[in-house]
Parts: C-alpha cells; structure tokens; sequence
C-alpha cells in the first residue's frame, strides 16, 4: 500500500521534471523568435525543477524498503548470542536417553 | 554471530511453521545461517520435505544441502535409520566426495563406534591432510569419549596450523573454563578478541575469566572488558553491568586500608547500577526489591 503511493508520486515527480524539461525547450523557442539572449530559465520552471527532485528523492527512498541500522549496538543488529559450535558438535548427550523415550511413544 | 533481530526471526518461523502456517524452508535456511542447534526441529521440519517427491525437486540443488543437514539432525536426535537414509541419496549422488565420507564418519561416531570412527577419519586424512573439517572432528571424537587431555592435545597441535580459526579457539577455551584452567582459558580468548574485536560475547567472557582468577590486577582488566562490552552492546548486557558492580566491589575491597589517596573515583559502578535498576524496572519489576536491596548492599553509591 504506502510502497503503491510511492511508486506514484515517483512517476508524478519524473513527469514534473520531463515538463520542465519540456518548458525549458518551448522558453527557449520562444526567446529565440522574440531574438533575445538566454540569460536564465524563468522561476516558474525552477520552482519545478525543485518540486520535481524532491519527489522523485522521497520516492527513490521509500519504495525500495526501510533502511537497516547499521550501528552494531542497536536494538536489532545487538548480538545475542554466538553460534553454536557445530565443527565440534557430539552425538553422546541426553538426547540419546529423551529419543528413545519418543520413540517408545511414537512405535 | 546471532544477532537478536535474526533470533526473533528465527523464533516466529519456528512457531509459524508449528502451527501449518508453512515456512519450513525458510526455518531451515535460517537455521543453517545462524548454525543454531535445533536438530530436532530440522528433523521434524525437514524430513516431510525430504519424504515429498514435490516438494524436494522444487529445491533443485539446494536438495542436497537440506540432505545433508537432516542427516547430521539425526544423527543428533539418535535417528541412525534416518541418517542412514539420507546418506544413502548423498552417496548415490556424490560417490567420490570428501563431504560426504565424512558425514559416514559422523554416523559411525554418533553410533558409539569410536575406533572405527578414528580409523575412516584417519583415512581421509591421508588423502587430504589439511582438512580443517577432519581435524576437528578428531578433536570432538576425544571429547566425546571423555578424554579431555588428549581433546586438548588435538586442538592444540591443530591450531598450530591454522591458528585463524577462531571456532576452534573459542572450543578451547571453554574446554579450559571446563577444567577450571583459567590462565591458559583467558590466552585463548585473548586470541579470540584480537581476531574478532567487534564480538562483545568474547570480552564478556574474557572479563569473567579475569574475574575468576581474581587477584587485583586481573579485576582490574576484568573491569576494563566488562565496561568495553557495555560499550559494544550500547549497554544492553545485564551480565556486563553485574560484572562491573561486582568488579568495583571487590576492588574495593582488594585496596582497602593501604594508599587511599590513589581510589579511584569513578562514578562507572554507580552508573552500571542505575543502568540494572532502570532494566529491571522495565522488564521485571517484581525482582526489583531484591536488586536495590544487592545494590545497597555492595554500597556502590557513596
């Protein structure tokens, strides 16, 4: 769902930049048919410009997923306990003892 | 290392896949990632995998590693036919693998049958002497057997060689704590820290082995590990705040009477203490009296 809205207001915001690129090109055709240098776009299209970042900013980092911590102390990336050590696992433990019982139970 | 975003993960998976909600795929992946030992729930989850044609070619390779691993499940819950089957489909498939021969080696030790185990390893050996896998597993067979000396002896001569494995330290050093052989126990987690500096479980356990020594210096250093776990663990390890308090108080009482101007005015015990009344008071509030009460006791706030 919000991934959805994300998803939208990234190509909203892409379409506000491909009008503003499009602006600029109508703003130069028409400096040129009124013969006037181009000293800088109008506000109008900056002002988009601007908008148009922003969105697409805010989509790009929302819709791809939440960020990860990535300090070691936080409350997700705390490490709890070490693995255990299979290399040197052995097979003659209380298990042997607890299996049978089951299988008694089971057969 | 297990951290405890993946614990809670693999907790939910497990009742998940307990109660039919599926997911036992993933369990398993998990469980392999994280080398957890519930060799009973591989077993249980594991084995239906295995027994449905379906379900078993969706895995394609990964078949093969899920064979492996429920083999090595029952041969810790004591299911040899289980194994013995598993084992069967793996040498069908890989006739000439190492992998597997030494999984046979493993049901043999998980039977009981130490000298043949012995032997088949030492067979393998020959073909490859430098597998680190067979090596250890000649350490885990003297274990099993109850001879610790020569476990010890194995490690030792096997970390001569591959003096980076740091599971093989860490095995050490708690057969060291076993046999109450602290010094040589606190070498090992030294080696421990110095390749795996960021793993706040090696200084908690190197600082509980400086404390059990005792003596002023080792409390000291004890002190210094237990306050650098806390720093790693942004102090969320109760043991590490304990072990501060109880440094501090027997440092205190190590020094007092003799040069008192040199005490050390600290206020790190006074504050370990507010961290475990806060802890307590979130997450068990009935045991909170008996905590001040411990606290007031080793007069840690002056």
């Amino acid at each position: 769902m919000a991934m959805g809205i994300g998803f939208t207001i990234g190509i909203f915001g892409g379409l506000v930049l491909t009008h503003a690129a499009y602006a600029t090109v109508q703003y130069r055709g028409v400096l040129k048919i009124v013969d006037e240098e181009f000293s800088g776009l109008p506000i109008i299209v900056v002002a988009e410009l601007i908008l148009g970042l922003c969105l697409c900013f805010w989509a790009a980092l929302t819709v791809p997923g939440k960020f990860l911590s990535i300090l070691p102390d936080s409350e997700e990336n705390r490490p709890v306990a070490l693995p255990a050590n299979l290399d040197f696992m052995i097979f003659n433990h209380r298990g042997k003892a607890v299996n049978s019982l089951t299988n008694d139970k089971t057969s | 290392m297990v951290v405890a975003a993946e614990e809670k993960e693999l907790k939910r998976l497990e009742t998940q896949v307990e109660n039919g909600g599926g997911g036992a795929w993933d369990y398993l992946c998990l469980v392999r990632k994280l080398k957890a030992r519930c060799s009973h729930n591989v077993l249980k989850f594991g084995l239906p995998i295995l027994k449905d044609p379906n379900s078993r070619s969706k895995l394609g390779s990964d078949e093969w590693t899920l064979y492996e691993q429920v083999a090595i499940a029952a041969m810790d819950c004591q299911q040899l036919e289980v194994a013995k089957d598993c084992l069967k489909s793996l040498c069908k498939k890989f006739p000439e693998s190492t992998r597997v021969a030494r999984l046979e080696c493993m049901l043999l030790e998980a039977k009981g049958s130490w000298a043949e185990a012995e032997n088949a390893y030492a067979r393998l050996l020959e073909d490859n002497p430098l597998d680190q896998a067979i090596h250890k597993r000649k350490a885990a067979i003297a274990k099993a057997q109850g001879n610790i000396s020569s476990a010890i002896e194995c490690l030792n001569k096997y970390l001569e060689i591959f003096m980076a494995d740091h599971d093989a330290w860490r095995e050490l050093a708690e057969i060291y704590v076993s046999l109450q052989m602290y010094k040589q126990a606190a070498f090992c987690y030294e080696e421990l820290i110095l390749s795996q500096p960021t793993v706040p479980l090696y200084h908690l356990a190197y600082a509980e082995v400086l404390y059990t020594l005792g003596g002023l210096e080792n409390l000291q250093m004890a002190k210094k590990y237990y306050a650098s776990t806390i720093d790693l663990t942004g102090g969320k390890n109760t043991r590490a705040l304990f072990g501060i308090c109880l440094c501090s108080v027997a440092i205190g009482q190590l020094t007092k009477g003799r040069n008192k101007d040199e005490k050390e005015a600290s206020e790190l015990p006074s504050l370990a203490a507010t961290a475990l009344m806060k802890e307590y008071k979130e997450r068990a509030p009935d045991k909170l009296p008996l905590l001040t009460s411990t606290v007031k006791s080793m007069k840690l706030f002056s």
